[in-house]
């Protein structure tokens, strides 16, 4: 399922030719990912600039920025500016340099990130325009925008909470900007106290982990009790199950998790044992798990299979089917096979594996819901029912795993390019590709990295919450 | 491990004495000299120096960076080839810069854990016979022609030929010393590290010529007679190390172009020169040592080899390797009185030392508190390094192993700390302390 315009896009004779031709195309420009597991520095030599006039983040920056390989620039607002960044600048090599706020550096920075946890007045959000505006055009292609703000319903001022939110548009605006290059802008709201947690959501959101994920809000909090994290085979020792793993997003995701070091359990229907048996082949994993996720017996059969491994660390939903027609001609197997499958199961297999203790300490519950399920979609009344409810489910599952440093969180997969989004017609399936701020559909493995993402210990500031890999498509009027 | 346990019945290997060819330019006095030769002048000059009786060695154990294809076990050829009794049996280490190193610690191990007495060990190298290879594509094309158990016809020659396409592929490649896993040049590495570290050309300069005066000073004084033995070559015997400058300064050194980048700070004259050469340290269980009438010089208290990202800060491996060393020996730097570091390039040296000296690099990369702490220039390379001297491969832990070993003997000082930066980022660190 190649995407035509990215390819033509790879093509500079085929560039050139469009635009001499004067056709009425944009080539998207093809994400940068990487390829192979997790590494120690994957910024290496990447060039960062931050900001954070008057911002509470600065040194958790430093220490998260260094060890990652980048090269900080660093406005100097005032003299202590640079300051945190001169320690971990020294340990690792990567000695920060210092700009003025109109300097131009003689790089295209690779990523701009902005620390507004100082901003909390209305009025000081003018500092965001003043930072971004000279330098959003010298983003290198495939470039990363990251604002950092304190979580709006924290416990600041009623002014400081607007400021937080009102970030959330100006990201999600400036991502439909520069995702013409490939580029990605995404806020991190982070908590009081889990200043530590963001090394690992920065690992993930300034490299090629997230190219399909633009125009995100995420919080991190220190309500999950903090666990090691891991930048280098992050999942070893830990068990993961995944269902509906015999292809597409699945399959992706069990390869992304095995190459990290997890014994991937397969499941997939009876049906599919063929695929399901190649895929667990290919991974060295264990035998595939065959049930058919409706069956009323199966949450029990599951129980047992996982005992037998000890257990399950991770729990990835990734099962899921749609049988789409209008409400009016839906007949109601239909109706109930969608939510059977897309919700109930999921429900009923959850509950039974940690009534039975199966989930270990510190698990990951991860669903996979949809932006049909949050924005809604022409005959998807049954789908979208489903993957609605799926998002209450992770937030209120979050909340009772927390104490046993445990996580619930769904991911919210936008147009990828699988066998289901295959089976679109053309001229829709067009449309819907290039609806996203990077004009082109994601890729199973974009989805993939953001469950690894998610699965790893070092994410347990993320809890309750939903993660959209659309590549920014969001409609505003 | 190496800490030493103080159970009656555990031997402790001590070391003896050290010989080491003179080191010179590649391509100059030994460009005829293989490895092997090269290892033979140095064992013969350890055995006539000591008058060590022949059936009393054990065992050589060499090392080596760039082996001999036809005879990789350059240990083995040492001794068939001066003519030790067969029993004396060889072996060959590579673990580039601080192959040296390892081969004699490999030893002090052995002798420790009571496999040998008395064990030759230590390396070199000649970068002057660095063998110029086919490309694979060109042996595996030939392999037909030269394996085949029929009958050559004109027709598997010609279907040899037409796979020797295009010529570019099937030149010899010149050899160079890059990292496989990178590709890049150890100097480029280097040069990445001075630029990462703010390390200046002049403050590199500088410790270059430091070096030289050191070293010059150390062939003046006859202060390395004790452990330079002249080598016989057709031009005639060569008596000192020629890659030292005792005119050189900083003003002349300044004229000199940077080789790895443009705009770079590294300069011929400010990194190590590609040398022939090798060293040898005679190591023996002290219990042996003594009944033969010898007077050891130091023992080892620890060592450590570490290895970091080489596609980070390739040549830092010290930064890690020396406080790990001194940690398993239970000392602090302060316990320390000489300290003695490979100087592959000035601006690695300076790198490694400025990662010491902070607090920072203690804390973030150490899981210190404290800075490790800064040498006392005085006492640090006390008689050259690398850059003045040169650096065979294998050679250069050895060599320091015997300098810092006489060194403490002759200084009557307690204690000391070694540091290799080695490809592949490693590093390597030991104690060494006067018996």
């Amino acid at each position: 399922m190649s995407d035509f315009l990215v390819e033509a896009g790879r093509n500079p004779q085929m560039r050139k030719a469009i635009s001499a031709l004067g056709l009425p195309l944009s080539l998207p420009q093809a994400l940068a990912r990487p390829s192979g597991p997790w590494t120690e520095q994957p910024l290496q030599d990447k060039n960062v600039l931050i900001a954070s006039p008057g911002g509470a983040l600065s040194e958790a920056l430093a220490v998260a920025l260094a060890p990652m390989g980048a090269n900080p620039w660093v406005v100097a607002y005032d003299d202590a500016s640079l300051a945190p960044f001169a320690g971990p600048g020294e340990a690792y090599g990567r000695p920060a340099k210092g700009i003025g706020l109109e300097d131009e550096i003689d790089v295209r920075p690779n990523a701009l990130i902005f620390d507004a946890t100082g901003l909390t007045q209305v009025s000081e959000l003018e500092a965001v325009h003043r930072f971004f505006r000279p330098r959003v055009r010298a983003l290198a292609r495939c470039g990363r925008v990251i604002v950092l703000a304190r979580p709006p319903q924290g416990p600041g001022s009623i002014e400081a909470g607007v400021a937080a939110r009102a970030f959330g548009g100006f990201i999600r605006s400036v991502g439909k900007e520069i995702g013409r290059y490939g580029s990605t802008a995404n806020l991190i709201h982070v908590a009081e106290g889990a200043e530590g947690r963001l090394a690992a959501a920065l690992r993930f959101f300034l490299s090629g982990r997230s190219a399909f994920v633009s125009g995100q809000e995420i919080t991190l909090t220190d309500a999950v009790k903090a666990s090691e994290p891991r930048w280098v085979r992050p999942l070893e020792g830990k068990v993961a199950l995944i269902t509906g793993a015999a292809r597409g997003i699945g399959a992706a995701t069990a390869r992304a998790m095995s190459a990290e070091g997890a014994t991937v359990l397969v499941l997939d229907r009876p049906a599919d044992d063929g695929p399901a048996s190649q895929v667990a082949r290919e991974l060295g994993a264990p035998a595939p798990l065959l049930f058919d996720i409706t069956d009323p017996d199966t949450p029990a059969g599951l129980v047992e299979a996982l005992k037998a491994h000890g257990g399950a660390d991770i729990i990835v939903h990734n099962a899921g089917i749609t049988r789409d027609k209008t409400l009016g001609r839906m007949k109601p197997d239909w109706w109930d096979l969608a939510l059977d499958v897309n919700l109930g199961a999921v429900v009923r297999t959850t509950h039974a594996i940690l009534e039975s203790g199966a989930l270990n300490e510190h698990g990951r519950v991860i669903c996979l819901t949809s932006v049909a399920g949050l924005a809604g979609n022409v005959g998807q009344t049954n789908y979208a029912t489903a993957k609605a409810g799926l998002v209450e489910f992770v937030r209120r599952l979050g909340a009772e795993l927390a104490p046993s440093g445990s996580t619930a969180n769904a991911i919210a997969p936008g147009f990828i390019e699988t066998r289901m989004t295959a089976a679109i017609p053309p001229v829709t399936r067009e449309a819907r590709r290039r609806l996203s701020s990077l004009s082109q559909g994601g890729l199973p493995e974009d989805v993939a990295n953001a469950l690894t993402f998610l699965a790893s210990p070092g994410a347990d500031g993320i809890n309750g919450q939903v993660l959209r890999v659309c590549g920014g498509s969001f409609l505003g009027a | 491990m190496a800490t030493k346990k103080k159970k009656k019945s555990a031997p402790r290997a001590v070391i003896v004495s050290g010989a080491r060819t003179p080191f010179v330019k590649a391509f100059t006095q030994y460009t005829r000299m293989d490895a092997i030769d090269l290892g033979v002048a140095a064992v013969r000059g350890l055995l006539g120096r000591t008058e060590l009786p022949w059936r009393e060695v054990d065992s050589i154990i060499w090392g080596g960076v760039i082996l001999p294809s036809g005879a990789p076990n350059v240990g083995r050829e040492i001794a068939l080839d001066i003519g030790l009794p067969p029993s004396v049996e060889g072996m060959t280490v590579t673990r580039a810069c601080a192959t040296g190193l390892q081969a004699v610690t490999l030893a002090a191990a052995a002798i420790e854990r009571g496999e040998a007495d008395v064990v030759i060990a230590g390396g070199g190298d000649s970068t002057s016979n660095a063998e110029v290879k086919l490309p694979q594509k060109v042996v595996h094309a030939l392999a037909p022609l030269m394996l085949g158990s029929k009958g050559v016809s004109p027709g598997d020659v010609l279907g040899v030929l037409s796979q020797l396409t295009p010529i570019t592929e099937i030149l010899p490649k010149r050899p160079q010393i890059a990292e496989r896993s990178t590709g890049q040049l150890m100097g480029e590495a280097a040069e990445d590290m001075a630029r990462r570290n703010e390390i200046a050309r002049e403050d590199q300069d500088a410790f270059a010529v430091r070096s030289h005066h050191r070293a010059a000073a150390a062939i003046a004084s006859g202060r390395f007679d004790r452990e330079v033995i002249p080598v016989e070559t057709e031009q005639g015997l060569v008596h000192h190390d020629t890659l030292v400058r005792a005119d050189t300064s900083v003003e002349k050194l300044k004229r000199l172009r940077p080789v790895f980048a443009k705009d770079g700070t590294l300069t011929a004259g400010n990194s190590s020169p590609l040398t022939d050469g090798a060293a040898a340290v005679l190591l023996m269980s002290e219990e042996k040592a003594r009944a033969l009438g010898y007077t050891p010089l130091a023992a080892f208290r620890s060592w450590s080899y570490v290895g970091v990202d080489p596609a980070d800060q390739l040549l830092m491996g010290p930064a890690i390797a020396m406080p790990k060393a001194l940690e398993r020996a239970g000392m602090t730097l302060a316990d320390i009185d000489l300290v003695d570091m490979h100087e592959a390039f000035a601006a690695q040296v300076l790198s490694v030392q400025k990662m010491l000296a902070s607090k920072s690099f203690a804390q973030l990369r150490l899981g210190r508190d404290e800075a490790f702490g800064e040498f006392d220039p005085e006492a640090f390379n006390v008689h050259g390094g690398s850059v003045s001297l040169g650096h065979p491969f294998g050679a250069t832990g050895a060599r320091m192993v015997t300098t810092v070993a006489n060194e403490l003997h002759l200084s009557d000082k307690q204690t000391a700390l070694l540091g290799i930066c080695a490809a592949g980022g490693l590093g390597a660190g030991a104690v060494l302390e006067r018996v």
